[in-house]
């Protein structure tokens, strides 16, 4: 299959020279992609896709221009341009893939606006969180036209449904993506897939619908929210069946089997907190102190301060190991950069170093949410720049 | 524009309508212009800049080398170009002067007669403005970090102080006595008093913010403890454990109130700022992304007065930060100054913000208007030329 795709792009010569460097990241990564999760959060469905359907323009592309009338006369180009050699090439281009407003804008000095609609649907469609960039007057105007009842101009590209999204903008969806990313084969199915609140920014761009649809969540009892130790900050999200089948099968025949299974059953369903006080537990659910020393040693309570817990994973001291030095690593890599930074798309083609066991992707969401970088719109796409402070 | 005044006109519309539409649409064009300057008197950082609330004409700054000057704020020249005069100013050979940096100053809520100014050195003076001179002073047994009276409070006049003890003390300003301290024994503050700020809807509400990562709100008349701890994680907790309940992940810094104080918004150093609901304490979760926050002292930040949307302008570094509070949105940074800035002030007549830094600048950001139409500058350029000078005939270039 994969074979089949790459000549039939080989076939078409001239025009896939130009392309050819992104091109063969592209199926780079997917050869190198975790083999265990198929479709695995590899979701280079924009770029995999590309090669067969080189003549299409990808979704949001296609649907995000709003045609600026110099621009599209200025790219079909009768007459002058057809004896030169790149002229030609450029037409081509043009009629073959449709990507007028890409190599216009790079032709024509382009207004401001024009950076943001532009940038390819790999970094956007992956990352809509990236889309936000903090330019000094870019975005007031946006304000403006609902204060004065005037007719809001069409968002550029993030709320028309977009097919390489999916779900544009639920929070519930992005989880479910991305417990998709997370490599369960490297942890041998004994920890469920937590995904992080800081990822789900990077899917879900408007952040307080985010946070609210998280607690929401949170409140009906789909999904548990951990407090991941190493940073107060980051929360971890699990599916609660996830982690009640992981920690019931992590207990099995210990002897704190039983606390654990009255603490699943009585009080994860009643509260939905990320911590747990001395008297909640024992007047409300009825736990004697040797009970809670054993949800303790099962690794279900961390202790908090004297007298509460944060609720935990069992065996998660490996993830989060791992994921601090993936994390570090991945952050290292965008420092000893040129400028301190890098394509996204050059990163994630990029060879994943040892320290990165999680997958490049799910350390850039994470990142991106985090806002330990930050994301650029450049006409090639999205750029991931370490912050000045 | 022209809508919005037929409608009011008509009556379609509330008159209330135009101006908050107008009053958003200038602070979103909110830049450094170059017509508007503040007279430069400070030799050091400046910590705390306020207007006062009568007329919006008179603000005074206080610096980290003790001396506290006082502009007038108000363009009664009859060109753009304007800076800031200093009225006065209690400088550093002022036999009244704080000995150490200023943390705090503001004016007294009814009327300019008087302001309120407290520094490093452990003191609270309250000041004359026309004499110059101080009127009393307040001595503690740490140093002061912030203080602020209460600008609805018409039964009382206590100054709440927020010192580097755990306890919150309020001073009355009739009686001249600091004797009321708000510390109870469990459910007090535990580390240094970053903020405090009374409540613009209630006399006797005051929020404090301390090194502890906690927000409590006061009722000033209770005796027996604090009203609400808020909690980030808007848990079910009891109200007896209130002791678990952190507001940040990291020191508190700042405190505001919304101009209807029904919300309070809080900024820490764990880089996040929060919104909260100030009637239970319950966090929004609106999320503003990260708000960088280094400073070890209070960090000064208003919000807007009079627009549809109310703003929210926080110093980020050596730039403001302008967001919409309800949404969480960033609209913009504000770049001019050239180290990290302190403290900012919004005019709400006028919509400019006045910003602090350690720069020894305070800058003025003044609503850009738009450039006027190109096509009358080409009739002004046609007649400057003076007549005796004009060629009888007519201009034969195109033509030869």
């Amino acid at each position: 299959m994969r074979c089949s795709k790459r000549s039939a792009s080989r076939s078409r010569g001239g025009t896939q020279r130009w392309f050819s460097a992104l091109r063969d990241s592209t199926i780079q990564r997917r050869w190198r992609a975790d083999p265990s999760a198929a479709r695995a959060g590899v979701r280079f469905t924009p770029e995999s896709r590309a090669p067969a359907r080189r003549p299409r323009v990808p979704g949001p592309e296609r649907r995000r221009r709003k045609p600026i009338p110099g621009r599209r006369a200025a790219a079909r180009l009768p007459g002058p341009l057809k004896g030169r050699v790149e002229g030609s090439l450029v037409l081509r281009h043009l009629s073959s893939t449709r990507r007028a407003g890409l190599l216009g804008a790079r032709r024509h000095c382009s207004a401001p606006e024009d950076a943001v609609s532009v940038s390819p649907s790999l970094s956007t469609g992956l990352f809509p969180g990236s889309l936000r960039s903090r330019d000094m007057s870019r975005k007031r105007q946006r304000l403006v036209p609902d204060g004065f009842g005037l007719k809001r101009q069409r968002e550029r590209g993030q709320a028309e449904a977009d097919p390489l999204r999916g779900e544009s903008g639920s929070a519930r969806a992005a989880v479910a993506e991305l417990v998709q990313l997370f490599p369960r084969s490297l942890f041998e199915d004994a920890l469920p897939p937590i995904a992080l609140r800081s990822q789900v920014y990077s899917l879900v761009p408007d952040r307080t619908a985010a946070d609210r649809q998280l607690k929401a969540l949170q409140e009906q009892g789909e999904i548990r929210i951990i407090q991941l130790g190493f940073d107060l900050d980051a929360h971890g999200i699990i599916f609660t069946e996830d982690y009640r089948t992981r920690v019931l099968k992590a207990c099995d025949g210990r002897p704190y089997a039983g606390a654990v299974q009255k603490f699943l059953a009585s009080v994860l369903p009643a509260c939905g907190d990320l911590s747990f006080q001395q008297d909640q537990m024992t007047q409300t659910f009825g736990f004697r102190d040797p009970e809670i020393t054993q949800l303790v040693n099962a690794g279900v309570l961390t202790v908090r301060d004297a007298g509460s817990w944060w609720l935990a994973v069992p065996g998660a001291g490996r993830f989060i190991k791992y994921f601090v030095k993936g994390r570090q690593a991945v952050l290292g890599m965008v420092r000893k950069a040129k400028y301190r930074e890098l394509l996204l798309s050059e990163l994630l083609g990029r060879r994943a170093p040892a320290a990165v066991r999680l997958g490049l992707t799910y350390h850039v969401h994470d990142l991106i949410g985090a806002q330990l970088v930050d994301c650029v719109s450049t006409t090639s796409g999205t750029l991931l720049r370490l912050p000045e402070t | 524009m022209l809508g919005f005044l037929l409608a009011r006109q008509a009556g379609l519309d509330d008159p209330l309508r135009l101006r908050r539409a107008e009053s958003t649409r200038r602070v979103l064009g909110l830049e450094l212009n170059k017509d508007r300057d503040v007279e430069r008197i400070h030799g050091n950082g400046i910590n705390t800049l306020d207007i006062e609330p009568i007329e919006a004409r008179y603000m005074l700054s206080g610096g980290s080398d003790g001396v506290i000057v006082l502009y007038d704020l108000e363009n009664s020249s009859r060109q753009p170009y304007y800076t800031c005069k200093a009225v006065c100013s209690v400088g550093r050979n002022h036999p009244d002067v704080h000995k150490y940096s200023v943390e705090t100053v503001q004016w007294y809520p009814h009327d300019t007669g008087m302001f309120t100014s407290s520094s490093f050195d452990k003191t609270l003076k309250v000041w004359d403005t026309n004499t110059l001179q101080t009127a009393d002073v307040f001595s503690f047994e740490e140093t002061v970090y912030s203080h602020h009276m209460s600008p609805v409070a018409t039964k009382h006049c206590l100054v709440a102080v927020g010192t580097r003890g755990p306890k919150v003390q309020l001073c009355d300003l009739k009686s001249g006595s600091c004797s009321h301290i708000l510390q109870v024994m469990f459910a007090g503050h535990r580390q240094e008093i970053l903020a405090v700020s009374w409540s613009p809807r209630c006399e006797y509400v005051l929020a404090t913010a301390s090194a502890d990562s906690r927000v409590k709100l006061w009722d000033v008349r209770r005796a027996s403890g604090c009203l609400i701890t808020v909690d980030q994680h808007n848990g079910k907790k009891s109200q007896a454990v209130e002791s678990a309940n952190t507001a940040h992940n990291g020191k508190v810094n700042g405190l505001c109130f919304t101009s209807d104080g029904l919300h309070l918004l809080t900024v820490g150093t764990d880089n996040r700022m929060r919104l909260w609901n100030s009637s239970n304490g319950e966090n929004t979760l609106v999320n503003y992304g990260k708000v960088c926050n280094d400073s070890r002292k209070g960090l000064k930040f208003t919000v807007s007065y009079g627009c549809s949307a109310e703003f929210v302008f926080v110093p980020y570094g050596s730039t403001i930060a302008v967001y919409t509070i309800y949404s969480g949105e960033q609209i913009t940074m504000l770049k001019g100054h050239y180290k990290s800035v302190d403290c900012c002030v919004f005019r709400s007549n006028f919509q400019e913000l006045y910003s602090g830094s350690r720069d020894c600048n305070i800058l003025a950001w003044v609503p850009s208007l738009s450039e006027p139409v190109p096509d009358d500058d080409e009739t002004t350029t046609k007649s400057q030329l003076n007549p005796a000078f004009e060629d009888a005939w007519s201009s034969s270039d195109e033509e030869g």
